[in-house]
């Protein structure tokens, strides 16, 4: 996130796209109610009726994949009704002037009529968000998962600095991350191409640093992505994968692809606080310690830096991850995995890491935390990011264009699967809160969204079973009528072992982030047949 | 022959009549612990541990009479036959520095567990414990027991009730063990002369003025015996309620459980009971998939109206003690005391 969590219930216009916001950041979600209760105006882009989208002023229920088309249409109007913000502009970016020629040469019906909405919608939408100062765009996966994610948030960004709605508070554009510490793992660069503090993998002077902290050469090649190590096949050019913490068998995209080359892997070895079905398949196992079981730190959306300690010492034989770090180093003869402390572990990624530099943890502690960049021992973290200046100096215009998604209804696979998160009880594939009898009460099975219109057409019940398929794969899934889902929209989870909807979808990826397009896939369904 | 019914204990003694009372039983009281919350907790080096009357325990009394977590029984299979295990008994415990909302609460729960027969294991519990109250001279900041009539002082329901005058503690006793205990420790006290009275009665005039919110129990209480709840107000509540259950489970007097019989291999297997809620949409829903409070609209409706209507046509007095905790708790920032705010600024029609 470019801002603070807290900034959000200050802004006066929000714009919330591809983000179920109040199921999986229920946090942020009620900030968001809260600045709508004080007044502010909401703008949810969603192809779902979902909660946070009852709560909208304007609800632009897109056709699933046509972000781009939308935002370039919302920035069209916004130049037609003279609502850039030309200083800012002038200012801080480069290139706007072929990005103005671009959105000049667009039709504005036309683009309407890809994403589905009606143009006045739209022009209402882009005024809004223009018209004020303090306008925050928060996007999620919704965003991401597509062949076009990376341009997906290239358009979001366009958007917010044509209208000047970044480098001060109260308005930024705010990517929410999934997990209490995802942003952590990036910033500790689990990315193919940087090292840690994003720091670019390419450049020997960095290289040269942590050579000289680490004794060892870092390779200046990058490495590969998720879907690319999960999805390389029998041939693949990995031979050992150490897995932590995550569950690719579930999560990944076309799971047959990604179960054949684990199970072809000549090693395997997972580190998990419970046997997933990923653990199941590899040689290794080892028994990690929970959160409660160990100290150190996390790194929220807004770039906080917070201290976690130790409730319970661990169970029985498990071990902190950073433990079966530093002894499988050791039994590597890797130098220096010896640290005493978390402590001493932070003051390694503080030395190496700039935007880390100050975060010590004796100041973590005390300051529930720090946001980076926090540069010495005498910086007080940042609270919103790109003031008087990007990362990259300027910000850069990018043309983003229209493209369809990879795969289009056609007549043997009429509808359109969205996944997602189902309910905020389970997380991801539940390999925790499956766990939890009460969570797993609440929410105990898959479920099928579907529009009443398709269950009329094919004649299905509520919670009748139908066989979903994909042309990847088929799985059997209860259904849940609702207007949540557009007609020919159907949208289900990806929490539940007994329906592995990844099976369905699709490992077409973005071509620059690698991001598989796990939110649309054509599907079919098909009413089960009893005797 | 002192008035053993009220008696003056000076500060420094607190502490010399604690260890003596430790000896006798379990003592448990507000301590601080080391990342700064009070929570109540087992004392058991009383020199070394830290008892924190300033703040309010983040928890009730609850789950030490009905645990989050207890095994009511255990069963194991041998050839054919069955042998039962019973749950543990319970120990003699004194709670020192309880405040008159988190007793009122337990003495709710005295009524609940009692009905229709005495339950066995809550009862064990509550036979073996004598509650030392602490009156509030200074409520919290989220704390409104004047509206709920549960505090800041206690009339009844203590074994002991002590009152901060500074230098000293007014302790009065409840019937039975409280009047015991002060007649074994005698030596400590003295006797309470005129100007410990005026004292008191002027400490307990103004804590009552104390109060930071102004909650219309009472009010609502009444209104919610006249009208219906327009639906207006439940949707305003349930768009900001995620049915986390953490209001019911810090809650001092909610007392919703499940109990759930859990295989523990082939042939042993234990009967659990553990807290649950109303507000989880699992708790009242039925094997067809029906639900009777749809959680969308009605996420909070039984709760709020079992605490201030029907407890109230029941029992007089509604089931919330005014603790304040589930307001510190809800981070969706609908607890009762938004309930209430909302019923009560509504215009009668």
């Amino acid at each position: 996130m470019t801002n603070s969590i807290a900034e959000l219930e200050g802004a006066d216009v929000l714009l919330v796209t591809g983000s179920n916001t109040t199921e999986t950041h229920p946090q942020i979600g009620r900030n968001i109610i809260t600045a709508v209760d004080h007044g502010a105006k909401l703008i949810v882009i969603d192809p779902r009726k979902t909660d946070i989208a009852k709560e909208a002023h304007i609800h632009l229920a897109l056709r699933p994949g046509t972000d781009i088309a939308l935002i370039n249409a919302m920035m069209r109007i916004i130049l037609d009704e003279n609502l850039a913000d030309d200083l800012f502009i002038s200012m801080r970016t480069e290139n706007f002037i072929a990005l103005r020629d671009y959105l000049h040469r667009l039709d504005l019906d036309e683009l309407a009529t890809i994403t589905g909405i009606n143009r006045t919608t739209i022009h209402e939408a882009a005024c809004l968000y223009a018209r004020s100062s303090k306008s925050v765009i928060c996007y999620c996966l919704g965003v991401t998962q597509h062949t076009c994610g990376t341009d997906n948030v290239q358009a979001v960004a366009n958007l917010a600095m044509l209208t000047g709605n970044v480098e001060k508070k109260h308005s930024g554009v705010d990517p929410l991350r999934g997990q209490n510490n995802v942003q952590g793992a990036c910033d500790m660069a689990a990315l193919p191409a940087v090292l840690s503090g994003y720091q670019n993998l390419a450049d020997i002077d960095v290289r040269n640093r942590f050579l000289a902290v680490w004794g060892r050469e870092v390779p200046k090649a990058p490495g590969l992505s998720l879907t690319e190590m999960t999805h390389a096949g029998i041939n693949g050019t990995i031979k050992a994968m150490f897995i932590m913490g995550e569950n690719p068998v579930l999560s990944d995209p076309h799971l047959n692809r990604v179960e054949n080359t684990l199970k072809h892997l000549p090693f395997l070895a997972v580190s998990d606080i419970f046997l997933t079905e990923t653990a199941k398949l590899a040689h290794v196992v080892f028994p990690a310690a929970s959160f409660a079981e160990k100290s150190g730190t996390v790194t929220n959306s807004e770039r906080r830096v917070q201290l976690c300690h130790q409730a319970i010492p661990p169970i029985r034989n498990c071990k902190p991850d950073s433990e079966i770090i530093m002894q499988l180093g050791r039994r590597l003869n890797c130098p220096g995995m010896d640290f005493d402390t978390e402590a001493e572990i932070m003051e390694e990624i503080s030395l190496l890491t700039p935007i880390y530099g100050g975060m010590h943890y004796d100041r973590l502690a005390k300051n529930w935390g720090l946001q980076w960049p926090c540069w010495n021992r005498d910086h007080p973290g940042t609270k919103f990011l790109h003031k008087y200046y990007f990362a990259r100096g300027k910000g850069c215009f990018t043309i983003t264009e229209h493209q369809e998604p990879y795969e289009n209804p056609e007549k043997k696979y009429p509808f359109t699967l969205v996944t997602g998160r189902g309910s905020y009880h389970h997380y991801h594939t539940a390999t925790m809160t499956r766990k939890s009898r009460r969570l797993l009460r609440e929410y105990p099975e898959a479920l099928l969204e579907i529009n009443k219109e398709d269950s009329d057409k094919l004649n299905l019940r509520d919670g009748e079973t139908v066989e979903l398929a994909s042309r990847r794969g088929t799985v059997h899934i209860k259904t849940k009528i609702t207007d949540r889902v557009q007609p020919g929209t159907v949208f289900s989870s990806f929490h539940f072992f007994e329906v592995p909807i990844n099976l369905l979808t699709l490992d077409a990826m973005d071509p620059k982030s690698k991001c598989p397009e796990l939110k649309i896939c054509s599907v079919n369904l098909r009413k089960v047949k009893h005797d | 022959m002192i008035d053993l019914k009220e008696l003056i204990l000076s500060k420094d003694n607190l502490i010399p009549l604690l260890r003596k009372l430790k000896k006798d039983a379990r003592l448990i009281a507000p301590i601080k612990n080391e990342y700064g919350d009070t929570l109540f907790s087992e004392i058991d080096d009383i020199d070394a541990m830290k008892i924190d009357l300033h703040n309010q325990p983040q928890a009730s009394l609850k789950p030490f009479f009905l645990p989050q977590q207890e095994t009511l029984a255990g069963y194991t299979v041998n050839n054919g036959e069955y042998s039962f295990t019973p749950p543990d008994k319970a120990q003699d415990t004194i709670f020192f520095g309880v405040r008159s909302c988190d007793l009122t609460a337990l003495l709710y729960m005295d009524l609940i567990f009692s009905k229709p027969s005495k339950d066995a294991t809550y009862y064990d519990r509550r036979n073996h414990s004598l509650i030392i109250t602490l009156g509030c001279n200074q409520p919290f900041a989220n704390c409104f027991c004047e509206a709920t009539g549960s505090g800041p002082y206690l009339e009844y329901g203590y074994g002991l009730q002590f009152i901060d005058l500074g230098d000293r503690y007014f302790v009065s006793a409840g019937r039975g063990k409280g009047a015991d205990l002060l007649k074994k420790w005698a030596y400590f006290f003295r006797e309470v002369n005129e100007e410990d009275q005026k004292k008191r009665y002027q400490l307990f005039l103004e804590a009552r003025g104390q109060f930071t919110r102004n909650i219309q129990v009472a009010h609502a209480c009444q209104k919610l015996q006249e009208e219906a709840v327009p639906e207006e107000i439940w949707e305003t509540l349930s768009r900001r309620c995620y049915d986390c259950g953490g209001c019911a489970y810090v809650c001092p007097t909610c007392t919703c459980y499940s109990i759930d019989d859990m295989a523990q291999g082939t042939n042993h297997g234990i009967r659990v009971r553990s807290w649950d809620a109303c507000t989880s949409s699992g708790f009242t829903r039925m094997a067809g998939g029906h639900n009777p409070t749809d959680r969308s609209r009605y996420a909070l409706k039984r709760r709020f109206l079992h605490k201030l209507k029907h407890d109230y046509a029941h029992h007089g007095k509604p089931s919330c003690t005014g603790c304040g905790r589930c307001v510190d708790i809800c981070f969706g920032g609908v607890d009762i005391t938004t309930f209430i705010d909302l019923l009560t600024t509504q215009k009668t029609t």
